[in-house]
């Protein structure tokens, strides 16, 4: 690609108000933040957002030392405040600010709309309820600033009898008819375990949505209201199998690894612990490679096998022929073996392998990043690169209003007496006073 | 352009779509669902191969028949051209230059060796955003590698975390793998279309759906950076592995939820326990973080799930504020008064098979004329190829009954 590294990033100059939670909203704040929009996250210190900055506010030496968490401390110390140290917090706030105001007081209110006065975007995707609670909607944030752009990212969107449901993005999938597509075939759903799936897709399709409005705004000199229900957004990643049974009338059902089109498909054991190659042989030529590989030429020649619905109907035996080749062999010589003969084929990486990858390596994926209160660690690079900027992370995760500074000062303007006055009131900190 | 007059997000957008199989065209879709002009360039007489992809249309046979094809290509247009003959890449070239965008999922060297790299198709139109999918991105040791959706969650890293621990790693069903590549290429082709508003210059955007997997919120990041902070490496979880977690056994199917220690106590309330919160085995949360306290929550959790029917449940659940959710079939989702009640299917008419009820777009506008979810069926292989190459180039009729006899169009 060509690389005249001059250009200014593609978001540069618009400033985002961010009162997400947990991980949908979040992650199009991220993508958004990498791309050089300012994003300042409105927090409170008379709230703890549970699983957005910990499970619990201070978890205690047992609750840490847990093995293999989903959000973790560094060294298994929660330290003095927990919420600046969390895993999964770290990850998605990259390059965003944090200040905090207590929105369920006035003087609270009157802030949110002078930073609403100066703000491009407003985005949230809590429960509906809590929003009426500080008041926030279209019509408050659109008559205050009329050229807004405002995404709401509710679960199950703004009305209709589920308006206030608690859910995660598991059970926004289990809702939408996901486990219909994803399981061991033959066995029950307690089984098959959950994904959190909608939440990744849910801010990747805000991200989309907050360009498209703010190309609306840019056009037609008005802001826009945009909504999405994440369960709705997650369902259009199974729309094809929707309109099977709309269509059809057809139910689909859970193929476990494999594939109608690709044969055989599977994950097969190798050796050392949860150790496992994907691989998919998508034409005949490629089958006959895997025969040759795996020391079964004969079965290449097997008429038996020389299609697809042929070896759909072998796959069990197929299984167990690959397994007894990939479970002596590492991963990784598995892997550069089949891709050697042109087979798709893919270690299942774990955090390990993706730290050593060298393809990741090569595309610059890992950039390092030192948080006041977590240390120096190594931080996902954008989703995708570009061939005309020449980007990196700007700072790791904000501590809880370790921005507050800059956002009541130099952006609102407040003196130190003022200033002063909004900390003893309750709104600007970094620890919670709960 | 098919939405008509209303005036949308991406209205007044032109694309250049050259994308094929399942993740191009569903980012492209997502960029005529908010109202760009997407121009799909299919090849003469066969077109996108995933015209005979199934599901099929009453399982019929054709290249008007695919439903994943229709699904993936509302409010597009069509055109056929041959980009491996000179006039078809000339042709090519000449619309490029009217557009705002080109998308394009081959693998990396072909727009090259076609002759239509960014370098070239940028030189006549320097604001063009050029986005280029793969499956491992343009640069680095796999850039040539084969995947399949399989592979790609594989690789990607979130399937170590999903299945049993007792089981192979599970595939996440579907075609989800790609559809999320095609959301976040949809989300970087906007985004540099602002930049390219602002400043007057395009951009080539390159996205590997092997990066765009290890960068997903989806339990990747958060494991990345426990890793980092403990040495510890996930795997996939024990079912029920967390206080009042797990996946419930109903009267009429399943029922998720996910609690922790942290909000036990409205789990304990739903379940008729709320006598335990009293108990100091049971009063704090550190108490409740106790191993043995799991097994003792899952005795009582399961023979009251095992009464209740999966609407019960999610009643309970919702009284109570634990977070949760029925396991459903997707004649659930198309029974479900929720859905119905936000009219989230649509039927959509199309001239060969009649109306086709579709889930609408994931997202709704709240413009006073619009919701911006209105759907017009996928084209017809070729069906708007005359129309477009009258109105960007002026093509005359002579010239496009002789390209359509060259096999050009």
């Amino acid at each position: 690609m060509v690389s005249n590294n001059s250009q200014p990033l593609p978001l540069e100059g618009l400033r985002i108000l961010d009162l997400t939670v947990v991980w949908a909203g979040p992650y199009a704040t991220q993508i958004f933040g990498d791309w050089g929009a300012e994003i300042i996250r409105v927090e409170s210190i008379k709230h703890f957002p549970a699983t957005t900055r910990g499970m619990v506010m201070r978890p205690t030496k047992a609750m840490v030392s847990q093995k293999g968490s989903l959000s973790a401390y560094p060294n298994r110390d929660p330290g003095e405040r927990p919420w600046n140290r969390t895993a999964s917090f770290n990850a998605h706030a990259r390059n965003k600010k944090s200040m905090t105001v207590d929105m369920t007081k006035p003087e609270g209110q009157e802030v949110f709309d002078e930073l609403l006065k100066i703000s491009d975007v407003v985005i949230e995707n809590n429960v509906p309820v809590s929003m009426d609670r500080i008041n926030v909607n279209w019509e408050r944030v659109s008559s205050v600033n009329p050229k807004i752009v405002m995404l709401r990212m509710p679960g199950f969107g703004l009305d209709g009898p589920y308006e206030d449901y608690r859910t995660f993005g598991s059970h926004m999938a289990g809702v939408v008819g996901h486990y219909s597509v994803m399981g061991y075939q033959g066995e029950l759903a307690d089984m098959t375990g959950n994904t959190l799936t909608a939440d990744a897709a849910g801010g990747a399709g805000a991200a989309l949505a907050l360009a498209a409005g703010i190309r609306y705004r840019n056009h037609n000199d008005k802001g826009i209201f945009i909504e999405i229900a994440t369960a709705e957004n997650f369902a259009n990643y199974l729309g094809d199998h929707i309109l099977d049974y709309t269509v059809n009338e057809r139910l689909a059902s859970p193929m476990g690894n494999r594939d109608i089109s690709n044969a055989p498909q599977g994950v097969y054991r190798c050796t050392g612990e949860d150790r496992w190659i994907a691989i998919s042989v998508n034409s005949d030529e490629q089958w006959e490679s895997l025969c040759n590989l795996i020391g079964s030429p004969e079965l290449a020649k097997d008429p038996e096998y020389s299609n697809v619905s042929g070896r759909r109907s072998l796959h069990d035996t197929i299984d167990q022929l690959i397994e007894a080749w990939s479970k002596g062999m590492d991963a990784h010589k598995a892997m550069n073996a089949l891709q050697a003969e042109g087979i798709p084929a893919g270690v299942v990486m774990n955090e390990e392998d993706a730290f050593s990858d060298p393809h990741l390596e090569e595309n610059g994926f890992w950039e390092t990043l030192e948080g006041a209160e977590t240390g120096k660690y190594q931080y996902a690079s954008t989703l995708w690169k570009t061939a005309s900027t020449d980007r990196s992370h700007k700072r790791a995760a904000p501590r809880l209003g370790e921005d507050n500074e800059y956002v009541y000062k130099e952006l609102l303007g407040f003196d130190a007496d003022k200033y002063a006055e909004f900390e003893s009131a309750g709104h600007i900190g970094m620890d919670y006073d709960i | 352009m098919v939405n008509g007059s209303k005036i949308l997000p991406m209205s007044g957008i032109r694309v250049l779509d050259l994308t094929w199989h399942l993740a191009g065209p569903y980012g492209t879709r997502l960029l005529a669902d908010y109202g760009a002009d997407v121009i799909k360039i299919e090849r003469p007489s066969e077109g996108d191969p995933s015209r005979e992809m199934e599901p099929l249309f009453k399982d019929e046979q054709g290249p008007e028949k695919s439903l994943l094809y229709q699904y993936l290509n509302t409010n597009k247009r069509s055109i056929t051209l041959n980009l491996k003959s000179r006039e078809g890449k000339r042709i090519f070239l000449e619309l490029s230059s009217h557009v705002d965008v080109v998308v394009e999922n081959f693998s990396p060297d072909v727009m090259g060796r076609l002759g239509l790299d960014y370098g070239v198709l940028s030189s006549g139109n320097p604001g063009l955003v050029m986005t280029s999918i793969s499956n491992f991105g343009s640069t680095g040791p796999y850039k040539n590698w084969q995947a399949s959706e399989l592979t790609t969650y594989a690789m990607g890293g979130a399937m170590i975390n999903t299945g049993h621990p007792e089981k192979p790693p599970l595939y996440i069903g579907g075609h989800i793998p790609s559809f999320h590549v095609g959301t976040v290429s949809a989300a970087a082709t906007a985004i540099s279309i602002l930049g390219a508003e602002k400043s007057g210059q395009g951009d080539h955007i390159d996205l590997g759906a092997f990066q765009i997997w290890m960068g997903a919120i989806d339990r990747r990041q958060s494991y990345l950076m426990s890793h980092q902070y403990t040495g510890d490496i996930s795997t996939r979880p024990w079912p029920a592995s967390a206080l009042g977690t797990g996946i419930w056994q109903c009267i009429d199917g399943y029922f998720m939820t996910a609690v922790g220690v942290g909000l036990f106590p409205r789990m304990a309330n739903m379940i008729g326990a709320s006598d335990l919160l009293n108990d100091k085995n049971w009063s704090t949360a550190a108490a409740r973080s106790d191993p043995e306290r799991l097994d003792e929550s899952i005795a009582l959790i399961v023979p009251w799930m095992l009464e209740r029917t999966k609407a019960e449940a999610r009643d309970a659940a919702q009284e109570h504020g634990v977070y949760g959710g029925p396991i459903n079939s997707f004649e659930d989702l198309l029974n479900d008064p929720h859905f119905q009640h936000r009219e989230f299917f649509q039927e959509v008419d199309h001239p060969k098979m009649g109306p086709i009820t579709y889930p609408s777009a994931p997202f709704k506008l709240h413009l006073d004329n619009s919701k911006g979810n209105e759907k017009i069926a996928a084209p017809l292989l070729g069906e708007h190829t005359e129309e477009v190459l009258k109105d960007f180039l002026g093509t005359s009729a002579s010239e496009i009954k002789k390209l359509r006899e060259g096999g050009v169009i």
